[in-house]
């Protein structure tokens, strides 16, 4: 959309908000202030730049959050962090979207299956996108027990499983309400710090 | 080597007031897009103190190759993302668009393109990452792709969201026609 | 998360020597759009909805994932289109109802009024002091209801358990316990009216009318 489409209100909203602002001489004087009573920013990460920013390197909205935080270089967490699966703060509850999406793994979790007769069985879920072939289940030494153990973070998690191509709940499970797709769905909740 | 380049590396040999010549430099404008962003000086005046310190704090990690003014950028819109969800924390206020036009002031001003709290209270109700990319696409005037280094969002997102606050604004428009 | 704790954390990681490299932080993403295998107008109506949800402060992850659940189960796009928007509309009337809660809590209160609860009923469960965490309750009322137990008596139980500051434990004890004697044929609502008379403080059971007024039944806006 270029300007030559824009409603005539809209251009003039744009163009008074292109106007300067007055702004107080007296807080770039603050900032120097501020500044000054930092430690004086060295070259020492300078080296590490050159192992940090790879050039074909795209800043995610982690990467940006992180590099306003001044806290590049660091690559893991270790599930401390109150980022959500949605990469949005849990603290300040807003309208905007604030931060990253990192990949936080707190417990891990087994599913369990009995299907004495199946070939192939999979978990299905919003863990794994709902990809039917992502995440398979293998023969336990117990006769008819299927199973697998996977990493999930904490918080509720909505599954089912495939089992010769057929869509089945877990039947030890709470369920899901039904989301209009014809199968019903079962719910894994994880509680932080556990394992099941 | 740019200005800019040129004064960070005269700040990393240990000139620090060469940062006063970075910040004369980009003041204006950022306190332009926060106050535009968060609709009072008093918000706008945290945010634009956090940038500049951060970005102090951060300078040993620009990277020449970086435009200074988009490294700066994705700093700014992130601190007021911050002061956003601060406030909104604070007031924990849900409040509706429709419902802040209910509250807006009687007077429609003879609309003469000059009143600037008419604009602000405008840019107000939009929802905030709709007036972040407004703002950066027509305030800011960038291209999409700058945009979305920026944000971390997709072009055709960011499209989308420009396109639905201009839509907005229209409608805006025809209520206050209505009056 | 303050940006103090944020890095009273790093300064551990960086403690014990542990800085490992920008790279290893997800950038954007580069596997093919799943999506892709909407239809185009289905795929930008659901884009849509997503940033929508986005835009107000809800989980677009979960709208997201509904769509891939839809293409993966092969439902038709319209079907699937029609159900992430009502997962919009459910969202944002959890929203209303229950207020700033984090997005799993939020999730978990849509799903119990997808199951059949009216706002009025979730609104009982707004939180009125910090660090309660209502995903069990809710988890088990949701199932409740899609076992057909009635809504009333479904709301009656959770809701008084609530109040009477059970901890998960005993939500998940209950759902255990009438889960079994659903499927040992009893029926629904009998088995929930007998296994809440054992439920820790409970002597008997009691039928509790929603709460007037306040939250009252919020609008649900279509997009």
């Amino acid at each position: 959309m270029n300007d030559s489409e824009l409603h005539p209100f809209v251009e003039s909203i744009a163009r008074e908000a292109r106007r300067p602002v007055v702004t107080d001489p007296a807080a770039r004087e603050r900032i120097m202030a501020a500044v000054r009573a930092e430690p004086a920013p060295s070259r020492r990460f300078g080296i590490w730049s050159r192992f940090v920013a790879p050039r074909a390197f795209t800043l995610s909205p982690a990467g940006g959050a992180l590099l306003a935080a001044g806290l590049v270089g660091v690559g893991i967490f270790a599930g401390s962090l109150a980022f959500n699966r949605d990469g949005q703060s849990t603290v300040g509850r807003s309208q905007v979207a604030v931060a990253p999406q990192l990949p936080v793994s707190d417990t891990v979790v087994r599913f369990i299956y009995v299907a004495p007769r199946a070939t192939t069985v999979y978990v299905v879920g919003d863990f794994n996108g709902w990809d039917t072939t992502k995440t398979p289940l293998s023969r336990t030494s117990t006769e008819g027990v299927w199973s697998v153990t996977l990493p999930l973070s904490a918080g509720r998690h909505i599954y089912a499983y495939v089992v010769d191509g057929t869509w089945s709940a877990d039947p030890h499970a709470p369920l899901a309400p039904d989301d209009g797709f014809g199968h019903a769905n079962s719910v894994k909740l994880v509680r932080r710090g556990s394992s099941s | 080597m740019s200005d800019d380049a040129a004064d960070v590396q005269r700040v990393l040999a240990g000139d620090v007031d060469a940062y006063a010549a970075l910040v004369d430099r980009y003041y204006d404008r950022c306190a332009r897009y926060a106050v535009r962003m968060l609709g009072n000086r008093d918000d706008a005046e945290d945010a634009l103190q956090a940038t500049f310190l951060r970005a102090y704090r951060a300078l040993n990690r620009y990277q020449e190759r970086d435009r200074f003014s988009a490294w700066l950028y994705r700093i700014l819109v992130n601190q007021c993302r911050s002061v956003a969800a601060r406030r909104a924390h604070r007031d924990r206020v849900f409040v509706r668009e429709e419902a802040l036009l209910l509250n807006a002031p009687d007077r429609t001003p003879n609309w003469s393109g000059e009143d600037e709290e008419f604009v602000q209270r405008v840019l107000n109700e939009l929802d905030p990452l709709l007036r972040e990319a407004f703002l950066l696409k027509y305030i800011d005037e960038m291209s999409y792709e700058e945009m979305s280094a920026l944000t971390g969002v997709g072009v055709s997102a960011l499209k989308m969201r420009v396109k639905r606050a201009c839509d907005r604004l229209r409608d805006r428009w025809e209520r206050i026609k209505d009056e | 998360m303050t940006h103090g704790s944020l890095q009273r954390n790093l300064g551990i990681l960086a403690g014990t020597g542990v800085l490992l490299v920008l790279s290893a932080l997800p950038a954007v993403a580069q596997d093919p759009d799943p999506l892709a295998k909407l239809e185009t107008k289905d795929r930008f109506v659901i884009e849509l909805l997503i940033d929508s949800a986005s835009v107000a402060g809800l989980p677009s992850n979960a709208l997201r994932q509904m769509a891939l659940q839809g293409i993966a189960k092969h439902a038709d796009g319209r079907q699937i289109v029609q159900a992430v928007r009502k997962q919009l509309n459910l969202l944002r009337t959890a929203r209303e109802v229950l207020g700033p809660v984090d997005d799993q809590e939020l999730t978990a209160g849509a799903s119990v009024l997808s199951a059949g609860a009216k706002p009025v009923q979730l609104a009982a469960f707004r939180p009125r002091k910090k660090g309660r965490n209502d995903l069990e309750a809710f988890v088990v009322w949701a199932d409740f209801l899609e076992r057909k137990v009635p809504s009333e008596e479904a709301f009656s139980a959770i809701s008084k358990l609530w109040q009477d500051g059970a901890d998960d434990d005993t939500f998940h004890s209950l759902w255990t316990n009438v889960q079994s004697d659903i499927s040992q044929g009893l029926n629904p609502g009998t088995a929930l009216q007998n296994r809440i008379r054992e439920a820790p403080g409970r002597a008997s059971p009691v039928t509790v009318k929603p709460p007037e007024g306040a939250a009252g039944e919020p609008k649900l806006e279509m997009i």
